[in-house]
């Protein structure tokens, strides 16, 4: 899965990534997890809805690559330094705990940019819908940007 | 709930941002990155000497704010953030907002937000916007 071998791509090479699909999974929000995850965000566990966190949590935990398989789709490893850019979750119905949520999603950006100081980067996009597995509802939407530096 | 626009949101606070939490939060995310669990992979990076915390709990504690605002975690449309610095092991925390808009859609009263968190004395380490849905004001006025 991982194109790291490729070393630092041309531009033209990242931005050919745009609408590389992952190849997605399947999320449960254990209540084991639910509970872990309100502790350590410092709030109270819920029996019913779970913290919203859980969007990108579940999200990012079922995209069906690791971490260094989506860098490496960049020609990066997390030894290079990849920062997490923004965020975005969107949520037409709150996820529950217990509840199982289908991931599936795409590259929607990706661009070479050059900093007066930080030298050249790549800011990429890339967009995730959840869907409730019990009846197919698109429940919310989950949009990051990773920067990875490109050190000349 | 009557909310306006300009009112400020109550503020959220973090006592101490406890590095044993970073600890459990990398277990959660399978995060290999040392520098949320081991100072002494800080240190090498010269960060300092406490490990960072994670950023996606950096935005749950702006959820958190905005949940004991508007009622609840369910209240939330969206949140948009961007990470503007780091948060590190025993750090004092405040998070806030304040109301831009407030507007319907489909029949919900919704109020759009600036929000925040940051180091208290220090920059804000996020910043960013949110839409929550707020109770209907006839709710509190029966």
């Amino acid at each position: 899965m991982s194109d790291s071998s490729l070393g630092t791509p041309s531009p033209e090479q990242v931005k050919a990534q745009i609408g590389r699909r992952f190849p997605g999974g399947t999320f449960t929000v254990e209540p084991w997890r639910a509970w872990l995850v309100a502790d350590v965000v410092l709030d109270e566990p819920g029996d019913e809805v779970a913290h919203p966190l859980f969007v990108w949590l579940a999200a990012t935990g079922a995209t069906g690559l690791t971490w260094d398989d989506l860098f490496g789709w960049f020609g990066a490893r997390a030894s290079d330094g990849p920062m997490f850019g923004e965020h975005e979750t969107t949520v037409h119905r709150p996820l529950k705990v217990g509840g199982v949520y289908q991931v599936s999603g795409e590259i929607t950006s990706a661009e070479r940019k050059v900093g007066r100081s930080a030298g050249p980067f790549d800011v990429v996009g890339y967009q995730l819908e959840l869907y409730d597995e019990a009846d197919g509802a698109h429940v919310a939407t989950c949009w990051n940007s990773i920067v990875f530096p490109r050190r000349s | 709930m009557d909310v306006v626009v300009g009112a400020e949101l109550p503020e959220w606070h973090v006592a101490s941002v406890s590095a044993e939490k970073m600890k459990t939060t990398a277990a959660l995310l399978a995060d290999p990155n040392p520098i949320h669990f081991d100072a002494e992979a800080v240190r090498a990076l010269g960060m300092g000497d406490r490990p960072v915390n994670q950023g996606p709990l950096n935005m749950g504690y702006v959820m958190n704010m905005l949940a004991a605002w508007s009622g609840g975690h369910d209240r939330l449309r969206r949140l948009r953030v961007r990470f503007l610095g780091n948060v590190f092991a025993g750090d004092q925390l405040r998070a806030g907002g304040v109301v831009t808009a407030v507007r319907e859609e489909n029949g919900d009263r919704l109020a759009d937000c600036e929000v925040f968190l940051a180091v208290v004395g220090g920059e804000p380490v996020l910043k960013g916007t949110a839409t929550v849905a707020l109770a209907p004001a006839t709710e509190e006025t029966r």
